[in-house]
């Protein structure tokens, strides 16, 4: 499996596909088998709005999780 | 061999995009009972265009705050044009959007937005912070869920919204809009509208140079904003003005996320400031504006806008900017909150969590990173992408009640050039105008304009050949092409030779064969020949500007001074019906 930066935790989701309806980028697909969380069809074109996360009513559960890339990541400077 | 279906439709009134100009358009159109309002949007209205996950700011003349201050509306078209657009302004478009946003705020509120906040010192119980002007103009708000509420509002008036389906090209009949065709995203039908008006609200082109961060969808503002209105726009003969200034590339606080954090020289936001390695402050950080002296103090506003602009110039219109300092090899430079008082940084916590991606990384910087705005300061690290025309408002030159020169044909929002930092104001004004016009139009007219179906039959011929095509190029790679062939030939400094060399190159992206293997691959493509469309118009217009621009990071090697005796103008590009491009010098008001 190549590069994927949003995972679905499948106990939690319940396949409902409202991330597949709001994804701006249309880079998730819903899963041919009804019920199961979504597939992530094309990673490259995420903008990472993170509507996928904010729409998903089981988000609490951590149905879906978006993992920042490594490349992304902040620079900061801690004081402590 | 797939043969496409063609799904044919009438409406009165058609809107192009459903970001927040395009809702607002359709919601004010359709206050018009028995017009048939239709809003197409390339993703979903609940979460597409700029607003999709929200926004936290609106700037506004507010009547009963600043007529209390004794700044009027005159004061603040002043400070607008001379410290945001630097001289760069459509004086009438400012009015439209300044002198009615208020009226706006107040049916979002209707639509069930939150305006109003209980701890508020401010008159109407507003959260108002500086951001453009030199005294505070713009709302914070729970700006969260706005496009959800618009779509439920249009939806609530009867308006049919069609996602999922991207616009390709406007239909004239006699020189006034007809029709329009576009292509499902889904499902690669071809869509062959028939209208009375039309309102053009796609948004602007943001996927035109390398995304630095090596996601090249991790732009600031919406990746699959690819710039479809200026194509369809230049390909009906209409004129675009300010695509030339494509800017530098940009510094980002944390990583590339880009948001809008807060920082002195964005929504001024309490308790932001600008270090440097040693802890040296570079910009002072900004407080909370004095509300309880609201009214008891004499305004003088010259002295204060001079004041702001001098404060301004550590990022513009005088010192170096921090991207082009850090350049020169200065920096690190760090966004630091650490002198924020609890309150203070409470507040950029709630505001960032309403715009854009902020929810996102906030979780991400605070749950996974353990971020405390406290202790730890930003790095501004990661390069972010290049902007077509962010600070000068690029787009389609409209008259006063947002007509294109195509009789019923409005455009609205980012589509609109002329007022540098319209933004979601000039969407929602905009926007509910261009809505208001079109209904008149559509009302006054009695049967629709003969149609013919050439355009449509092209449309479905070019979209069945990249279907079928067994050898070709993947949209990803005329893309990449493409933006490297920007950000080489037309540059942070641009000369003619370069320029003219790209535009030969661009050639070859545009004869190169495109492939797709279903739908959704056929609308990347499609955005690629968008994509191309804005590209030539960047080179040719960075052709004709014979001056540099600094504010608007516009620099030629060949013209190295500002030239505001021949160049203080609108530069409008068009194409001409032999093919030819053709450029006008419009003079500002």
């Amino acid at each position: 499996m190549g590069f994927r930066h949003i995972y679905f935790k499948e106990d939690a989701c319940t396949g409902c596909n409202i991330c597949v309806d709001v994804c701006m980028c249309d880079a998730l697909a819903p899963n041919p088998e009804k019920g199961k969380p979504p597939i992530e069809m094309y990673p490259d074109e995420c903008w990472f709005c993170g509507c996928c996360m904010t729409f998903c009513p089981q988000l609490e559960k951590g149905a879906i999780r978006i993992v920042t890339p490594f490349p992304m990541r902040g620079a900061f400077r801690r004081k402590d | 061999m797939i043969e496409l279906k063609v799904i044919p439709l009438e409406t009165d009134i058609l809107i192009i995009g459903g970001g927040l100009a395009g809702c607002m358009a359709a919601i004010k159109a359709a206050e018009n009972k028995g017009l048939r309002v239709i809003l197409v949007d390339k993703s979903n209205t609940l979460a597409s265009g700029c607003a999709a996950s929200g926004i936290d700011h609106i700037w506004s003349y507010i009547p009963p705050i600043h007529e209390k201050m004794g700044y009027t509306i005159e004061d603040m078209a002043e400070d607008h044009r001379q410290g945001i657009a630097y001289g760069l302004f459509r004086k009438d478009l400012f009015y439209l959007v300044a002198g009615t946003m208020y009226e706006r705020v107040l049916d979002l509120e209707g639509f069930g937005l939150q305006f109003r906040y209980e701890d508020s010192k401010i008159p109407g119980k507003f959260r108002i912070v500086q951001q453009f002007h030199s005294v505070p103009t713009s709302f914070n708000f729970d700006g969260k869920p706005l496009k959800i509420k618009l779509t439920q509002e249009a939806k609530r008036r009867g308006v049919n919204i069609i996602n999922r389906v991207q616009m390709t090209d406007l239909i004239t009949t006699n020189g006034q809009i007809s029709g329009a065709v576009g292509v499902g995203t889904r499902t690669g039908d071809i869509y062959f509208f028939q209208a009375k008006a039309v309102v053009l609200s796609s948004g602007r082109s943001n996927r035109l140079s390398r995304n630095p961060s090596g996601f090249d969808f991790n732009t600031r503002l919406p990746a699959p904003l690819s710039g479809d209105g200026t194509s369809m726009a230049i390909r009906a003969g209409l004129p675009i003005i300010n695509i030339e200034f494509l800017s530098s590339r940009l510094l980002a606080p944390c990583g590339n996320y880009c948001p809008n954090y807060g920082d002195p020289r964005n929504t001024v936001q309490p308790a932001g400031r600008i270090v440097d390695g040693e802890g040296n402050i570079i910009v002072p950080r900004t407080q909370f504006y004095g509300w309880e002296n609201l009214g008891k103090e004499k305004f003088d506003p010259v002295k204060t806008r001079q004041r702001w602009i001098e404060d301004r110039k550590m990022w513009r219109g005088g010192r170096a900017t921090l991207p082009e300092r850090v350049t020169q090899g200065e920096g690190p430079f760090y966004l630091d909150f650490n002198e924020g008082t609890d309150y203070e940084i409470n507040y950029i916590r709630w505001s960032i969590r309403n715009e854009g991606k902020g929810t996102q990384f906030m979780r991400y910087f605070e749950g996974e990173e353990g971020l405390d705005l406290r202790k730890n300061s930003q790095e501004y690290a990661g390069w972010a992408n290049r902007e077509l025309s962010g600070t000068a408002a690029k787009g389609l030159w409209v008259d006063k009640d947002m007509e294109t020169g195509i009789k019923n044909l409005f455009a609205a929002g980012d589509e609109v050039g002329g007022l540098p930092w319209a933004a979601s104001p000039g969407a929602f004004t905009m926007g509910w105008h261009a809505g208001e016009m079109a209904a008149q139009r559509a009302k006054g007219q009695k049967e629709f304009l003969p149609v013919s179906d050439e355009t449509m039959k092209l449309r479905k011929e070019i979209c069945s050949e990249i279907l079928n095509r067994k050898r070709g190029f993947y949209w990803k790679e005329v893309e990449i092409y493409l933006q490297n062939l920007i950000d080489f030939y037309c540059g942070d400094v641009r000369g003619e030779g370069l320029l003219r060399r790209g535009l030969k190159r661009l050639e070859y992206a545009r004869n190169a064969p495109l492939k797709a293997e279903n739908p959704h691959e056929l609308s990347r493509s499609l955005e690629v020949k968008s994509i191309i469309d804005n590209a030539e118009l960047v080179l040719r217009s960075s052709i004709e500007r014979r001056e540099s621009r600094p504010a608007f990071d516009y620099r030629r090697s060949d013209y190295p001074e500002q030239d505001d005796k021949n160049w203080l103008v609108f530069l409008a590009v068009r194409k001409e019906e032999d093919g030819g491009y053709s450029f006008t010098k419009i003079p500002i008001e």
